[in-house]
C-alpha cells in the first residue's frame, strides 16, 4: 500500500452471501487520524463490510488494505475491534478480559492489566475491576469490551454500532473517547445508524444502502446534497407575498417555508422590503445529517428502515 | 505471519482456556473422576465377590471312597493344591462320603444336596472311578479324575511317595521374552488409549463455548482462526498434563508400595529400552492426544448447542473404541498388513506405535512417525480453521498463505 495517509483502503469491495451481493462494489479511503462514519440503514450490510476490511471474512471480489497492508492479519496487533455482537467471557473479571484483549493483540499481560485498572478507574468502572462480567450490568460490560479494543493503543479503532445498547451517559463517555482516540492519533472507523453522534464527531463519513457506496465525504458535504430551507415572517399577514417568494414556498403558521434560493436571498429581501411586507422575522435552516441521510438512502432503504429514520 | 506470533496467539488463548477449565469447582469433580468410577467399581466388584464367595464356600467335590482311602484322597488333594496359584484357580474343597448303598444312586443324590452345591462327584474303585459333573464342573471332574489316580498311586505304594526337593531360582531373559513384550505392547497401547479417552474428548465443546458467548469474533478478528484452534488444542492438553501428572504421581507412589512379586510380575519389558519406552509413550499420548483432539475440535467446531456436542459423544467413543481395536490388532501381529495399516492411519499411529516401541527395536520408525502425525495435527486445524471460516463466520475461502500478501 503506497499511500501513507490511508488508514483504511477498499477498492470494489464485493461480498456475496449465496446470490445476494450483500457488499456490492465499495469503495472507501479512511484517511489516517480521522474520525471516519460508515452510516446506513439497518441491512445495509455495514457490518460485512467491516468484517471483509477487518479480514474476518474474505471478500469475493475487489482488495482491501488496512495501515497499508493488503493482508488485514498482518496489521491486526495495531487495530482494535469491537463487533457488534458484544461477547465477553462471563466468568472472567473485568481487569483480565480488558487484559485478555490486549494480550490477543500482543500486549504483555502485566502491561494490559495495569492499563486496564486505569482505564477503568478513569471510565468511572473502578468499583468493577475485580468483578465477573456475569455481574456486570450490560452497558458496564459493553464499556469493558470498549476499554478491551483499545487498551493495546491501536493506530485504528473499527467500533462495529458502538452506541446501541448504550444509555445517553455512556453514550456522552463513549463519545469522548473516540475523540481521545483520534486525539492521540488513532484513526477511528465506526458503524452507526444513529445520524447525531455521527453528526458530532465524524470528519468524514460513508453512506451505504443495499451494499453500494451512495455517499462519501464530510458532514457538511452531505447536508450540502440538500438545499437550505428558509423560513420567512412577514411584518403583516398577507397571502399576496406568495406571488413575490419563489415557488416552492408553502405557509407554515404566520409565514413561509421555502428553499434556499440558488442566487442567494438578498435580492428576494429587498423586494419584500420594497412591496412593504417587510421582515417579521427570518431563519435560514441548514439540513441536518439526519435529512441528507434519508434522501440518500430513501429509495433503497426497507419501509421499516425508513420509518425508524423518520421517527 | 510469523511461527513466533502465531505462537504467542495460540498461548494466549490456552492460557485462557487452561485458567477458565482449571480454576473451577467442576475441574476438582473432573480430577477425582477416577477416584469416584475407582470407589463405584470397588463397591460393584465387593458385592460381585460376595456373591462370588457365597457361592464358592458351598461349592464342593465329592468324593465317596471308603475311610481306609479317604484320608489318603485328603493327604493327595492338599499335595495337589499347592500347584494352583490363586485361591479362585483352584477346585472347590473336597468332601468325603462312606458309600452307602447303590454308589451311582448315592452319587446322583449329592448333587440335590442342601449341604453343598456339588461340582463333581467321584464314585467306584479308584483303578475305574467314575466321576458326575454339574455345569461349568469339567475341570472340577478332571481333578477328581487326577486325585482318584495320586490316591491308587500313594495306596500301591502304601503311602512312601517318592519325594523330589527342588531348588527353585527365578530367571529373567537378558532381552525380555516375545510374550513379555507383546503383553507391554497392549498395554502401552491400552494406557495412551486409557488417558485419550478420558482428556481428549473434553477439546470437542470448547469452540461451541465461543460462539455461545459471542467471543468468537473478537478472536477471529485479533487471532488467524489456526491460532484459535491451536489455542484450544493445546490450553485443553494442558488440563490433561496436569491430569497425568496428578495421577501419575499418586499411582508412582502406590507403585512403590506393592509387594516385590506384584511390582516384577508388572514390569514393563521393552524392546527399545525403559528410558527410551518412556519418552516414546509420553510422546505418543501427546500425539494421540493431539490428533484425536484436533479432529474432535474440528468436528465440535461445527456444532452451535450444547445438545449437538451431546449427540457427538457417540461417535467420538465409538472412533476411539475403533482406534484401540485397530492397535491392538496390530500390536498382536508386528510386521502384518493390519499392523503396518495401525501405524499409517493417523488416528491409530500413537496408540500402534506406542506399542511397536515395546516389541521392535529400532527408533527411526518413530522419527518417521511422529513427523507424520505432527502433519496430520496440522492438516486438522488447517481444516477445521477452513471449515470454520467456511461454515460459521460465512466467508468464502481464505485466499491461500502465499497469496494473500499480494492482495
Amino acid at each position: 500500500m503506497a499511500d501513507d495517509q490511508v488508514a483504511v483502503f477498499a477498492e470494489h469491495l464485493v461480498k456475496r452471501f449465496g446470490d445476494r451481493r450483500v457488499v456490492d462494489g465499495v469503495d472507501l479511503s479512511v484517511p489516517r487520524g480521522a474520525i471516519y462514519g460508515v452510516l446506513g440503514p439497518n441491512g445495509a450490510g455495514k457490518t460485512t463490510t467491516l468484517r471483509t476490511l477487518l479480514g474476518i471474512i474474505e471478500p469475493d471480489e475487489g482488495r482491501r488494505a488496512i495501515l497499508g497492508h493488503f493482508a488485514p492479519r498482518e496489521a491486526s496487533d495495531r487495530v482494535g475491534y469491537l463487533p457488534e455482537e458484544r461477547g465477553l467471557y462471563p466468568s472472567m473479571k473485568a481487569r483480565d478480559a480488558i487484559a485478555f484483549m490486549g494480550a490477543l493483540r500482543g500486549l504483555d499481560r502485566r502491561t494490559g492489566r495495569a492499563r486496564a485498572a486505569e482505564m477503568m478507574e478513569a471510565a468511572g468502572l473502578g468499583h468493577a475491576i475485580d468483578e465477573k462480567i456475569k455481574k456486570l450490568s450490560k452497558g458496564m460490560a459493553q464499556l469493558v469490551q470498549l476499554l478491551g479494543s483499545v487498551v493495546h493503543r491501536p493506530d485504528l479503532l473499527v467500533l462495529d454500532e458502538p452506541f446501541s445498547g448504550l444509555d445517553p451517559v455512556n453514550q456522552e463517555k463513549l463519545e469522548a473517547l473516540i475523540l481521545a482516540e483520534r486525539d492521540r492519533g488513532a484513526t477511528v472507523l465506526f458503524s452507526t445508524h444513529i445520524m447525531a453522534h455521527a453528526e458530532r464527531v465524524c470528519d468524514r463519513l460513508a453512506i451505504i444502502a443495499g451494499g453500494k457506496r451512495r455517499f462519501e465525504g464530510t458532514v457538511d458535504d452531505a447536508r450540502g446534497t440538500l438545499p437550505s430551507r428558509v423560513r420567512y415572517l412577514p411584518t403583516r399577514p398577507d397571502p399576496a407575498v406568495a406571488a413575490v417568494l419563489p415557488h416552492d414556498a408553502v405557509p407554515d403558521g404566520d409565514g413561509w417555508r421555502f428553499q434556499l434560493p440558488r442566487e442567494g436571498i438578498e435580492g428576494l429581501l429587498v423586494t419584500l422590503i420594497e412591496r412593504g411586507y417587510g421582515i417579521g422575522g427570518l431563519s435560514i435552516e441548514r439540513p441536518s445529517l439526519h435529512d441528507a441521510f434519508v434522501r440518500i438512502v430513501g429509495r433503497d432503504a426497507t419501509p421499516d428502515a425508513m420509518q425508524e429514520y423518520a421517527a | 505471519m510469523s511461527l513466533a506470533r502465531t505462537l504467542r496467539q495460540a498461548l494466549t488463548i490456552a492460557r485462557r482456556d487452561f485458567i477458565a477449565t482449571v480454576f473451577t469447582p467442576i475441574f476438582l469433580l473432573f480430577l477425582f473422576a477416577p477416584v469416584i468410577m475407582g470407589s463405584f467399581g470397588a463397591v460393584g466388584g465387593l458385592g460381585a465377590a460376595s456373591v462370588a464367595d457365597g457361592r464358592g464356600d458351598r461349592a464342593r467335590i465329592v468324593a465317596i471312597v471308603p475311610d481306609a482311602q479317604a484320608r489318603t484322597i485328603a493327604e493327595a488333594d492338599t499335595r495337589l493344591r499347592d500347584v494352583f496359584r490363586r485361591s479362585e484357580e483352584a477346585p472347590p474343597g473336597l468332601t468325603t462320603l462312606r458309600p452307602a448303598g447303590d454308589p451311582a444312586a448315592q452319587a446322583r443324590a449329592a448333587f440335590a444336596s442342601k449341604d453343598y452345591e456339588a461340582s463333581a462327584v467321584l464314585y467306584g474303585p479308584l483303578a475305574a472311578p467314575q466321576v458326575l459333573y454339574g455345569p461349568r464342573g469339567k475341570r472340577a471332574a478332571d481333578y477328581l479324575a487326577l486325585l482318584a489316580a495320586e490316591t491308587l498311586t500313594a495306596d500301591r505304594l502304601n503311602g512312601d511317595l517318592p519325594r523330589a526337593n527342588a531348588v527353585k531360582t527365578p530367571m529373567e531373559r537378558p532381552d525380555g521374552s516375545a510374550g513379555n513384550r507383546r503383553q507391554s505392547a497392549s498395554f502401552a497401547v491400552f494406557g495412551v488409549f486409557l488417558l485419550n479417552l478420558f482428556l481428549a474428548s473434553q477439546v470437542v465443546g470448547t469452540m461451541a463455548e465461543e460462539r455461545n458467548n459471542k467471543v468468537i469474533e473478537v478472536l477471529a478478528a485479533a487471532v488467524p482462526l489456526e491460532s484459535v484452534f491451536l489455542g484450544k488444542l493445546l490450553g485443553m492438553f494442558g488440563v490433561a498434563i496436569l491430569f497425568v501428572c496428578f495421577w501419575g504421581t499418586i499411582i508412582a507412589k502406590l507403585g512403590s508400595l506393592l509387594p516385590p512379586e506384584l511390582a516384577s510380575a508388572l514390569a514393563i519389558q521393552a524392546a527399545v529400552g525403559m528410558p527410551a519406552f518412556v519418552a516414546l509413550f509420553v510422546t505418543y499420548f501427546t500425539m494421540a492426544y493431539l490428533l484425536l483432539g484436533s479432529a474432535f475440535l474440528v468436528v465440535g467446531a461445527q456444532a452451535s448447542t450444547p445438545r449437538e456436542i451431546q449427540m457427538l459423544a457417540l461417535p467420538i467413543s465409538v472412533l476411539q473404541m475403533g482406534m484401540l481395536a485397530l492397535a491392538l490388532a496390530g500390536t498382536a501381529r508386528p510386521g502384518s498388513w493390519i499392523a503396518t495399516l495401525a501405524e499409517m492411519f493417523p488416528l491409530s499411529s500413537p496408540f500402534a506405535m506406542a506399542g511397536r516401541a515395546a516389541t521392535s527395536a529400532d527408533l527411526w520408525p518413530h522419527v518417521a512417525a511422529i513427523a507424520w502425525q505432527l502433519l496430520w495435527v496440522s492438516i486438522f486445524i488447517a481444516l477445521g480453521a477452513r471449515l470454520f471460516r467456511r461454515g460459521v463466520l460465512q466467508s468464502g475461502s481464505a485466499k491461500p498463505f502465499w497469496k494473500r500478501a499480494k492482495g
